[in-house]
């Protein structure tokens, strides 16, 4: 009774001290916010988040609890109602650990910023928005969130809006996001026509789900979680801050759409072409990003792109039929990629706003704690034993080895897991070794008790989390206990293969000539053509085709010649045709008399 | 004209016409229409003007011909049943003689040719009695005869006028040419209904008598004989060019004036006869005749010309108005709602 009771009213005591800050300063003048105020907020909010853990972890206590219920329908039923559950128990405080170690950072990354403070209110309404994603029972309140963070992240990308590819791709992010939400939105609607029901619960199915509501999930995913052909936003939202890229496109934001297949699982673990679905795209995602990955130039579009690469693995994952593993990697991702982000803001500053790494180099003495932190994430994200990424994603590739499934889709991900470790690898090698190509005169400094205190907190927990977490969160499903010795090393060897391919190329770079051009590394570099394709031939197709309709079709066709102007010309054709008949010659008209008689002789004398 | 002259032609008329309703043998019928011909002739080219002159001789020959084939047509009715009764013309080739006969009488496309000619040869006054007055005989025989004739070629026949009136209508300017081709018209419609409910027919002939006859007598007040001056006819006369406005859009056949009553019992016959394509053809091609209607009406009352008299009304009336212009404007403008009397007593 009392861990009910305990669990329940720690997480809304969390949610209480989330939701403070912005609801305070609506009270009265003298409580406004500061930046180190949130700050401080979200650390005792991750404090607090640890009793709900610790609560599950000790007693396995999931309750489903309803507040409120918005009666809008009679016979429809939409609660107010929170899952506490080993989701959203485990993700509450490693968001809240996460976001409070990127909030500290912010504080000395944006100091210069004219509205810090708007700033660190947007990002906790990002948050509120992502933890109310996390928490929902129903699909109802997750839409709610979903669109939340949608918004949040229009407003955090486009923050520098003098800038008009901020803009640009702030405008992307929604427009692509919006697509994603047609599916959601499908299948909301579809499970309230045919189940009654938004709750998660009522959803599981005995038999085979259809497909239809699976698909509008499945696009959801794609549209949030950047998967392959709704994918250009990711890229382009590292136009936003640093803090905005660490917080929203690499822990947080993005998974919601594996998150929501986690939660929707049930529904889908019995549909196998929607998982083989779920598997081909994440394979064709992970592959994808992978090799776009290994030509660009600019740090946070690697880390973008990293980031697009491990969304697609925990895609295939969720086609593997494996939603707690799924859920282990976002976690662990979480941490290292957060980290990487804030080592790359670090970076930036320090060579006074350089984003490219071919202008960096031999950074390993000049920014050491920055550097070995950039090192231990690259570390985690390649699955370096016992390290946090090697938890999930090792585990991840020996279900796949062991799975009957797609080898198509096995053999893309193995090619992209390799390809993760060449760009880290060049990613590493051309900021932090070789002689330094940065300019003369740079403000670099991270004495900075707000850089470092962050990054070695995350860097604690790229290396520590992996063990924690598994050891406390038994797996629900069997994982594979026997296999061959090549298939059990497979993730590791290719690993390694992929280390060496990048330090043969690294040899192979030693004289700054241009690089020849050939197809593949065209291919790579211009993001396999996607985005000038896609973007140029709908929007032109679909204007064009709606001028087309619209005003010639309806406006100059139905409107004027089938109607007024083509009938009248008609009249007037016949008009002029019978005007010369009448010419006035009576020996004529006479003549016409006697022809039509005869012709009506003739013809009635047939009849006869 | 000698007065003398005149009243024995207009007696000549009368006559002629009562012979001619009255008659049950071919051979009366036959001497009143040529009575009547013979009789107006000389009203038409009364004002020796050489178009005048033509519109007699045009007149003279297309009537002559139509005699004659009436005739022809009941010899041959009398050769091959022996009798001469106009009501019992039973086979089929007198009948579409006949027909023939008395599409060219009326002036039934495409027997029409000479009409607008005639018409614009003549006076006003001359045109209304041809109109109306010369109309009536044929009428009277294609009623009595109407149960044998073919309706194939009837409804061929109204057909063809109604369109052919509606289109030539559109390209006039004369006003006495545009009257001529509404006249084709309302024949049209008039022998339409005449195998269905040869009442009606008779109906849409009173009517449209009625309405052509303020027409022409308004038109003769203020001696508009074209569309210009029909532009400047409201100094003339303003209040009777405002109700020539309302019954140009009674001649249209537009509710809630009288003109709609026999377009609206036709179509209902048609459609109780499940005739209905037959409805909307007429129907549809009545509009022709209503848009010159309306340029008629837009001229006469509702734009004013670009060519501004430089007087409001003119001082100097030449003649006096008509005095039955009123009755007949009242009639061709309000008596749609006595439309059940009309009916039962048709």
């Amino acid at each position: 009774m009392e861990t009910a009771l305990l669990i329940n009213t720690s997480m809304l005591l969390t949610l209480a001290i989330i939701t403070m800050p912005i609801l305070l300063p609506l009270l009265s003048k003298s409580l406004q916010n500061t930046p180190t105020t949130i700050t401080r907020v979200v650390k005792m909010a991750f404090l607090t988040s640890l009793m709900p853990m610790t609560l599950f972890m000790y007693s396995n206590m999931e309750s489903t609890t309803s507040y409120w219920e918005w009666k809008f329908i009679t016979n429809f039923k939409i609660p107010l109602s929170l899952k506490i559950d080993q989701y959203s128990t485990m993700f509450l405080p490693i968001a809240l650990f996460v976001t409070w170690s990127i909030l500290q950072f912010t504080t000395w990354y944006m100091a210069t910023d004219p509205y810090p403070t708007k700033f660190f209110s947007y990002l906790l309404m990002f948050l509120i928005a992502m933890l109310m994603l996390t928490l929902a029972n129903n699909l109802f309140l997750l839409f709610i969130g979903w669109e939340g963070v949608g918004i949040m992240s229009f407003l955090l990308i486009g923050w520098w809006q003098g800038r008009s590819e901020a803009n640009t791709a702030a405008l992307q992010a929604v427009l692509y996001n919006r697509i994603g939400d047609i599916g959601l939105i499908l299948s909301l609607a579809w499970l309230a026509s045919t189940l009654n029901t938004w709750e998660i619960q009522q959803t599981t199915p005995h038999t085979q789900t259809p497909t239809i509501p699976l698909l509008g999930l499945i696009l959801a995913a794609t549209g949030k979680s950047a998967q392959f052909g709704l994918h250009p936003w990711l890229p382009a939202a590292m136009e936003g801050p640093t803090p905005v890229s660490a917080l929203l496109h690499s822990s947080t934001m993005v998974v919601a759409g594996i998150f929501l297949l986690i939660r929707t699982h049930p529904m889908l673990t019995n549909n196998p072409t929607a998982l083989s679905l779920c598997l081909c795209l994440g394979a064709i995602s992970t592959l994808f990003a992978a090799t776009c990955a290994l030509t660009q130039n600019d740090i946070k579009k690697i880390i973008a792109f990293s980031t697009s690469s491990q969304l697609g693995l925990m895609m295939v994952t969720i086609g593997l039929n494996l939603p707690q593993l799924a859920f282990l990697h976002i976690s662990m991702h979480a941490f290292f990629k957060a980290m990487l982000f804030l080592c790359s803001g670090s970076i930036i500053h320090s060579l006074n706003g350089e984003q490219d790494i071919r202008k960096m180099g031999c950074l390993q003495k000049a920014l050491p704690t920055t550097t070995s932190c950039l090192t231990i994430g690259n570390l985690a994200l390649m699955g370096t034993p016992f390290l946090a990424g090697f938890y999930s994603k090792d585990l991840i590739i020996e279900n796949l080895n062991t799975s009957h499934l797609n080898t198509w889709a096995l053999l893309l991900t193995l090619l992209a897991t390799s390809f993760t470790a060449t760009y880290s690898l060049r990613m590493t090698l051309l900021i932090q070794t070789g002689y330094t190509r940065t300019s003369s005169v740079t403000p670099m400094n991270e004495n900075n008790q707000m850089i470092i205190n962050p990054l070695s907190r995350l860097a604690l927990g790229s290396i520590m989390a992996g063990l924690l977490i598994t050891s406390y969160m038994p797996p629900t499903k069997t994982p594979p206990m026997t296999m061959p010795a090549t298939t059990k090393t497979a993730a590791i060897i290719l690993t390694i293969l992929g280390i060496i391919l990048a330090m043969e190329l690294s040899n192979m770079t030693q004289t700054m000539t241009q690089p020849k051009q050939n197809t593949c590394s065209n291919f790579s570099t211009t993001l396999a053509y996607f985005n000038p394709l896609i973007h140029r031939t709908s929007s032109t197709n679909l204007l064009n085709g709606g001028q087309k309709i619209s005003s010639h079709l309806i406006d100059l066709s139905w409107y004027k010649k089938m109607g007024p102007e083509g009938l009248a010309n008609l009249q007037l054709m016949m008009t002029k045709t019978s005007t010369t008949l009448h010419t006035g010659l009576i020996k004529t008209y006479l003549g016409s008399f006697a022809l039509s008689i005869l012709l009506m002789l003739l013809s009635t004398l047939n009849l006869n | 004209m000698n007065p003398h002259a005149k009243l024995i032609f207009s007696l000549s008329l009368i006559m002629g016409t009562t012979l001619t309703i009255s008659s049950n043998h071919w051979m009366m019928a036959w001497i009143g229409l040529e009575i009547n011909t013979l009789s107006i002739i000389p009203l038409i080219s009364k004002s020796h003007h050489p178009r005048a002159i033509e519109a007699s001789i045009k007149y003279f020959l297309v009537q002559a011909t139509a005699s004659t084939l009436i005739l022809f047509s009941g010899m041959i009715n009398a050769w091959l049943t022996g009798q001469w009764d106009i009501t019992q013309l039973t086979h089929p080739t007198p009948s579409l003689l006949l027909t023939t006969a008395i599409a060219m009488k009326l002036g039934l496309a495409p027997f029409h040719f000479w009409f607008p000619e005639v018409l614009q040869g003549s006076s006003l006054t001359t045109a209304l009695l041809l109109s109306t007055m010369m109309k009536l005989p044929p009428i009277t025989i294609l009623f009595l005869t109407s149960h044998s004739l073919s309706p194939t070629l009837l409804i061929t026949l109204s057909i063809i006028s109604t369109a052919l009136g509606g289109w030539m209508g559109l390209n006039q300017t004369q006003t006495r040419k545009i009257l001529a081709f509404s006249s084709i018209s309302h024949l049209g419609w008039m022998t339409m209904i005449i195998m269905y409910n040869p009442k009606l027919t008779l109906l849409t002939f009173y009517l449209y008598s009625i309405l052509t006859t303020t027409v022409f007598l308004s038109l003769n007040t203020t001696k508009t004989l074209k569309l210009s001056t029909m532009m400047t006819s409201w100094t003339k006369a303003p209040a009777l060019n405002t109700t020539l406005m309302m019954t140009l859009l009674s001649l249209a056949g537009l509710p809630p004036l009288t003109g709609f009553l026999p377009k609206w019992l036709i179509i209902q016959e048609l459609a109780k006869q499940e005739m209905t394509p037959m409805a909307v053809t007429m129907a549809m091609l009545s509009l022709l005749s209503l848009f010159f209607y309306l340029r008629l009406t837009y001229y006469s009352t509702i734009t004013l010309p670009p060519n501004s008299t430089n007087h409001m009304k003119q001082w100097h009336i030449n003649k006096a108005t008509n005095p039955s212009i009123a009755i007949f404007t009242s009639m061709s403008i309000l008596l749609l709602p006595l439309s059940p009397m009309i009916l039962t007593t048709i």
